[in-house]
C-alpha cells in the first residue's frame, strides 16, 4: 500500500474502471482502501459496519465510474465524498435502529482513530493535517467532529451545543475555510 | 414556507458537502439550486468542490488499512461484462492469492468456479438498492449482497473450511413460511473463496447455515451455523 497516488493516475485508472477493467479496479482498491476504510471506520467505529460499507462503496465505484468527471473535481474526491456520503447515511440508519440501546452516543465521538504502521510520506501528511486542526479554534473543531465524524446534522449539532442555527453554519465555514488554507487546497 | 435567499442558500453549502444536512433537507437545497440563478447555482458547486476537496486532504488522519478479507470480498464481487471471461478470472486469481496467503493447505490447489450467470451477478450489482451483510461462518466469512428489486443476492464465502466429508453446507432463506433451501454447497464446491447466486429471495429475511447430511435435506436437521439479516 502507497497511498493515494498522484491525482491524474487516480483519474486515468477510474477511465479504466468505467470499462469494467477488473485489474484496474483491483489496484484504484490498492492506493485507496486505507483512505476509505479509515474514515468510513472513524465514522461507523464499528468493524462489521465498516467492513460491509467499504464494500458498498467500491461496489459503486464499480458500477458509477463513468458517472465521474475530472472537470469537477480530483478522483479521489469523488471517492471520498461517496465513502462519506455512505458511511452517514449508514450511522444515521444504525441509530436510529438502535435509538434505545444507545449504541452510538453520538455526543461520544473517538478521539483520533488508531494510528497504524505507514510510509513516511503517510505519516508527514498525516502530522500536517494534524497541525492544521489544531489551528481550528475549539468551537470550530467540536462542529467538525460531531457534523462529519458523528454523522449529525447542522440542526442537531445546534441543539446539542445550545446555538443557534446560523451560529453553527458561520462556524463550519470558518473551520473549512481555515482547514482549506492550512492544507492549500486549490 | 418563505424562500430563502441566495445567500441562505449559500451559507448552506458547507453542512450540504459535509453530509450535515437531513434527507429532506438536501431535496429542497437540490430543488432551490436548481431554480437559482446560475451564478448562485455556480457559487454553491464552488463551495461544495473545495469543501470535498478539503476534507479529502483531511482523510489522510484518519487512514487506516481495512483487513486482506475485504480486499478478497471486494475483488471477488466485481464480475466483467460476459465474453471478458479472461478479466473476470484475473480478478478471481488475484482475490484467490490473497487469500492463499498463509494457507497451511497450499498444495491442495484452488479449484476456482466462476459463477454461472455472471450477468446476474451484475444485475444485482447494478441494482439501485444493493445492499451487503456479511457474518463469520466456520471460521471464515460469507457475505452476501442482495437486491430486492432483483429478487436475487451473490454469496461469497471467504476462508469457510469445507464440511465434512458426507455431508454438505445448505442454505436457506427464512420467511414467514418457515426456511426454504437456497441450494448446497459440497466439500468441492468450497474453495477458499465461493461465489453463488441466491435466487428468489421473496420476502425471506434471512439467510442461514447449516450442515446437512449427505446431498442436503428439505428441511433444516443441523443446528444454524450462520445468520445473515437481509434487510
Amino acid at each position: 500500500m502507497t497511498g493515494p497516488r498522484h491525482s491524474s493516475d487516480l483519474d486515468a485508472l477510474l477511465r479504466q474502471v468505467a470499462h469494467h477493467d477488473a485489474d484496474a479496479f483491483a489496484v484504484l482498491y490498492d492506493h485507496t482502501r486505507a483512505r476509505v476504510y479509515g474514515l468510513v471506520a472513524r465514522v461507523l467505529r464499528d468493524s462489521g459496519y465498516s467492513e460491509e460499507t467499504t464494500q458498498e462503496v467500491y461496489l459503486e465505484v464499480w458500477r458509477t465510474a463513468d458517472a465521474f468527471d475530472s472537470a469537477k473535481g480530483s478522483a479521489l474526491s469523488w471517492l471520498m465524498t461517496m465513502a462519506h456520503r455512505r458511511a452517514v447515511d449508514r450511522v444515521r440508519a444504525e441509530q436510529a435502529a438502535t435509538a434505545r440501546e444507545s449504541r452510538y452516543g453520538a455526543a461520544a465521538v473517538d478521539p483520533a482513530s488508531d494510528v497504524v504502521a505507514e510510509s513516511a510520506l503517510a505519516a508527514d501528511e498525516r502530522r500536517r493535517v494534524a497541525e492544521c486542526l489544531d489551528g481550528l479554534t475549539d468551537v470550530q473543531r467540536q462542529c467538525i467532529e460531531m457534523a462529519y465524524y458523528g454523522g449529525l446534522t447542522y440542526t442537531e449539532v445546534s441543539q446539542r451545543l445550545s446555538a443557534n442555527l446560523s451560529t453553527i453554519k458561520s462556524r463550519m465555514r470558518d473551520a473549512l475555510r481555515g482547514l482549506r488554507n492550512c492544507l492549500g487546497v486549490p | 414556507m418563505t424562500e430563502p435567499t441566495d445567500f441562505e442558500l449559500l451559507e448552506l453549502a458547507t453542512p450540504y458537502a459535509l453530509h450535515a444536512v437531513s434527507d429532506a433537507e438536501r431535496a429542497v437545497i437540490d430543488r432551490q439550486l436548481a431554480a437559482a440563478p446560475p451564478s448562485v447555482a455556480e457559487a454553491f458547486r464552488e463551495e461544495v468542490r473545495a469543501v470535498c476537496e478539503t476534507m479529502t486532504a483531511v482523510s489522510a488522519a484518519t487512514a487506516a488499512e481495512p483487513p486482506t478479507r475485504l480486499r478478497t470480498a471486494v475483488l471477488a464481487t466485481v464480475q466483467p461484462d460476459t465474453g471478458r471471461r479472461s478479466r473476470w478470472r484475473t480478478a478471481l486469481l488475484a482475490a484467490a492469492a490473497a487469500i492463499v496467503v498463509g494457507l497451511a493447505a497450499f498444495g491442495a490447489g484452488i479449484a476456482l468456479r466462476p459463477s454461472s450467470k455472471p450477468s446476474m451477478a451484475e444485475q444485482i450489482m447494478a441494482a439501485p438498492d444493493v445492499r451487503t451483510v456479511s457474518g463469520q461462518l466456520a471460521g471464515g466469512t460469507a457475505t452476501v449482497m442482495f437486491s430486492r428489486d432483483r429478487d436475487a443476492g451473490v454469496l461469497v464465502m471467504n476462508n469457510v473450511p469445507p464440511p465434512s466429508q458426507g455431508t454438505v453446507y445448505q442454505m436457506w432463506l427464512l420467511g414467514d413460511k418457515g426456511p426454504t433451501s437456497a441450494g448446497t454447497m459440497n466439500t468441492a464446491a468450497v474453495a477458499p473463496s465461493t461465489t453463488d447466486i441466491l435466487t428468489n429471495l421473496g420476502s425471506s429475511s434471512a439467510l442461514a447455515f447449516t450442515v446437512e447430511p449427505g446431498t442436503g435435506s428439505p428441511q433444516p436437521t443441523g443446528k444454524i451455523l450462520a445468520k445473515l439479516a437481509l434487510r
